[in-house]
């Protein structure tokens, strides 16, 4: 896969950041696209969804969800609405140990990627 | 070591984004089941129980509460599910031996005048000697029943009405009609 990027042999000084820029925005595609063919994505999916489950994250967003619906009324409430408005306290409530765990296996999966 | 630096500081933002990656697409399913739980209206049962829920801890604070539970009991006694009652029982129903209206918190005493037994026996009126009458004669085959009748067949002779006596005469006239059978 890296083999086939095509990248300018000689990146002029004047496009060093945007040269960096797209070299990020191709790197993180291509970790993507090997996470999906390892089959490595939905382990962590799975992972996450089982931690998040534990440790009670997932009762409190049906909470916050459920507090929603009662303030909009159950007919006049939409899924984008719902994300909108429990996606900051899912990311923010996030326990540190199942980020911790996640964050380390990701950086191990990047590394052997990378070799 | 600038190069490695790099790249590990690189690692590290780019795994911190496929995380977070990760945790909007399980918000995203957390979102879509309860908005198809809402729309479907599967959560009525739910919300029955959170109600009932509710109203159980509002009657533990009350009975916690000791200038409230003082309150209360002079008035009403609170129960588990936070609901009053009265002190006694205001049901009315209706007497199923003489067919008078009684409420329930005084069924109990009404019934021991009302059965003619005890220190505080009622004297008989028209109705109760008719159901007097009444399991008289559905008893009278029996004859482990038998002294029974007799001693209110005293009683009734020792009062001296001439109405009781009437009745009395009839009574024993039943009587005389079984013991020829």
């Amino acid at each position: 896969m890296k083999h086939s990027v095509n990248r300018p042999p000689t990146p002029d000084e004047d496009d060093v950041a945007d040269g960096f820029e797209k070299d990020k925005v191709t790197l993180r595609e291509i970790i993507n696209v090997k996470l999906v063919e390892s089959g490595e994505k939905e382990n962590l999916m799975e992972l996450v969804r089982d931690r998040l489950v534990e440790c009670g994250w997932k009762d409190e967003m049906r909470i916050a969800c459920r507090e929603h619906v009662k303030k909009k009324g159950r007919k006049d409430v939409t899924v984008d609405e719902l994300i909108r408005v429990i996606t900051p306290k899912g990311r923010a409530s996030v326990p540190d140990s199942v980020k911790a765990e996640l964050l380390n296996r990701i950086q191990n999966f990047i590394v052997s990627a990378a070799l | 070591m600038s190069g490695a630096e790099d790249n590990k500081s690189s690692h590290a933002q780019l795994s911190s984004q496929i995380f977070l990656d990760l945790v909007d697409s399980v918000i995203a399913d957390v979102a879509s089941e309860c908005h198809r739980v809402a729309r479907l209206g599967l959560d009525r049962d739910l919300d029955i129980v959170e109600e009932e829920l509710r109203l159980s801890v509002e009657a533990r604070a009350k009975i916690a509460d000791p200038s409230n539970n003082l309150e209360t009991n002079t008035k009403y006694v609170v129960d588990i599910f936070g609901q009053t009652h009265p002190p006694v029982a205001s049901e009315v129903f209706n007497c199923m031996n003489c067919g008078r209206q009684i409420v329930a918190g005084r069924f109990a005493p009404h019934l021991e005048k009302c059965m003619g037994k005890g220190r505080k026996a009622r004297a008989k009126t028209t109705r109760s000697t008719t159901a007097a009458q009444n399991r008289n004669a559905r008893r009278s085959p029996n004859p482990r029943y038998s002294p029974y009748p007799n001693s209110a067949s005293e009683n009734q002779l020792a009062s001296g009405s001439p109405g009781v006596a009437g009745e009395d005469c009839s009574n024993f006239t039943v009587r005389e009609n079984v013991k020829g059978d």
